[in-house]
């Protein structure tokens, strides 16, 4: 055929394999080093949960989980609303709550100092417009721990829990905010603890 | 398929006397020898490949526990180095089949990597990263390879990328940046497919193009967008298809998908502005411009190009139509539209073959 360029091609594709092969090993490893750090460095916040059941394709059965902090009520944003639509992150305050959970007590659409007895959780970027009333509306911003992947066929424990609202989650959150999900509690009892790897 | 038809016409050329036998067998034989030559075997090998990988990426779904998470991180590693340099091996040997087959295995064995650690820490609102990763990896091993067959699973990724934008719900492309990011995959592969001579995968990319574009007008349906399609369409078709322009050379290479697909941008971008105008006056006069559009599309490109060649027809025929059908069908009733219809699509099979023949000419006086 015609087109092909006259770039020099590695002779060798023992060389290109080797190439191939570690820079994909490299990224697998810096994805599993970059979420172990959270779960080492982070720190530790407890919100209650319910979940929601489907499948992914390619990663199995999981249970999508939805939190109290997964609704922003506008009385707590400090702070300037973003001037058009946009791509935008919450920055959220919570604070430890007497009944041992945590809580949101401030957001923002710029970046929250963090402060000794609370911890900032930063959302996932979100599609953001502007609302044409007065108060703008509820915001229910996701935080990248929305799904807990189980094995084949284990969803329903979690589910049943939905129903007695007995689900907690502990959480592990960085100092740039990102999260992860570190144990999952039904009634107090953990039934899954994550390990670093 | 091709080489039948070909294989046909040599025998024809030979009994006519046209061509020695021997010239006719070489011919075939050096067919047959090109690396891009369709077979069953190639074919059934890389369908084997998917499959297999298939079953991987299933058995990372099925999050078996009775194996450490650790160990199988460990496993979709091995088998990444084993895939990647059992294809160098074979490569080395000749065995280019199975070379690809195998590279086939190493990437989709990559993306298996990917998708168990997003399973191992519950990761979620990243299908796009996800997707746009495992697209870098298989051009990585693409371009290290020269790879055709990778190629095409890197622009099969890149249109799984497109989908996964929608997938994520209340897709707003004019802010989703990563939605801005669909035409620099598609070049990437374009780059790729000509390095790696994966001809038939540059549709793929173009197709990607048109989808996106589409999915831009959907989300913007106004008129200064579909005159922007129209008017960037129609110079990338002049760009594509004028032998004075500098990009000839490198369009030509391409076959006639370049031409054919700024051409269809240009036709659609006009269609949209047509179904976009208020007045009556305004949509004839579009529609004008569309069946000029169709007859410099003819005459510029038509003589080396039979994709555009059709679609002009293709599109001079609908307008005409269409015209006929807004102006005249209130006035004339069914059956009047339908002797109308008659004459007009009569007409344009009698222009069809005045250019046919017209063009008949033009190829042998430039031979």
């Amino acid at each position: 055929m015609s087109g092909a360029l006259p770039v020099a091609r590695w002779r060798n594709p023992f060389v290109a394999a080797l190439v191939v092969a570690v820079l994909q090993t490299a990224v697998i490893g810096y994805m599993i080093e970059s979420r172990a750090s959270i779960l080492r460095n982070g720190k530790d916040v407890l919100l209650r949960s319910a979940p929601i059941d489907p499948r992914d394709l390619l990663r199995g059965d999981y249970v999508t989980l939805s939190y109290d902090i997964s609704r922003i009520s506008p009385d707590v944003i400090s702070g300037a609303l973003p001037e058009g639509a946009t791509k935008a992150e919450l920055f959220v305050r919570l604070k430890q709550q007497p009944d041992g959970f945590w809580g949101p007590v401030e957001a923002s659409f710029s970046p929250l100092a963090q402060t000794t007895d609370s911890i900032v959780i930063r959302s996932l970027p979100f599609s953001y417009y502007p609302s044409s009333g007065a108060p703008p509306s509820t915001f229910y911003p996701n935080y990248g721990i929305e799904r807990y992947y189980v094995p084949e066929g284990e969803g329903r424990v979690l589910e049943n829990a939905r129903s007695a609202h007995a689900l907690s989650v502990n959480v592990r959150v960085d100092p740039d905010g990102r999260a992860q999900i570190r144990q999952v509690s039904v009634d107090g009892a953990p039934i899954y603890q994550e390990p670093l790897y | 398929m091709y080489r039948g038809r070909m294989e046909r016409d040599l025998r024809r050329w030979v009994d006519l006397g046209l061509l020695p036998q021997s010239s006719a067998s070489a011919m075939l034989a050096e067919y047959d020898a090109r690396d891009s030559t369709f077979s069953v075997g190639r074919v059934l090998l890389a369908l084997a490949a998917l499959l297999l990988s298939a079953s991987l990426l299933l058995l990372v779904a099925a999050n078996w526990e009775a194996l450490p998470r650790l160990a199988r991180v460990a496993g979709v590693v091995v088998l990444i180095w084993l895939f990647h340099f059992l294809a160098a091996y074979f490569l080395g040997r000749g065995a280019k089949a199975v070379g690809a087959a195998l590279l086939i295995l190493g990437t989709m064995s990559f993306g298996a990597g990917i998708a168990l650690v997003g399973q191992m820490y519950h990761l979620s609102g990243d299908a796009a990263d996800a997707m746009l990763l495992w697209f870098a990896g298989a051009c990585l091993s693409a371009a290290a390879f020269a790879s055709a067959a990778v190629t095409t699973i890197a622009a099969c990724l890149a249109w799984a990328f497109l989908v996964t934008l929608f997938d994520s719900g209340g897709l707003v492309p004019a802010i989703e940046a990563y939605f801005w990011l669909v035409p620099v995959l598609a070049v990437i592969v374009l780059t790729l497919v000509r390095y790696t001579d994966a001809a038939r995968t540059r549709h793929l990319a173009y197709l990607l193009c048109v989808a996106w574009l589409g999915a831009l007008y959907v989300d913007n349906p106004e008129i200064w967008l579909a005159i922007a399609f129209f008017a960037a369409g129609l110079i990338a078709f002049l760009l594509a298809s004028l032998p004075r322009s500098p990009l000839y050379g490198l369009a030509s290479e391409a076959g006639s998908a370049p031409s054919f697909y700024s051409f269809a941008v240009a036709v659609v971008g006009l269609a949209a502005l047509q179904s976009e105008v208020e007045s009556a006056w305004a949509e004839i006069a579009v529609g004008v411009g569309l069946l000029a559009v169709a007859l410099a599309g003819i005459g510029l490109a038509g003589a080396r190009n039979g994709a555009v060649r059709y679609l002009a027809y293709a599109v001079f025929a609908a307008e005409i139509l269409y015209l006929a059908f807004e102006t005249l069908g209130s006035i004339l009733g069914t059956s009047g539209f339908f002797l109308i219809a008659g004459v007009v699509v009569a007409l344009v099979a009698w222009l069809v073959i005045r250019v046919e023949r017209r063009l008949g000419h033009v190829r042998e006086a430039s031979q």
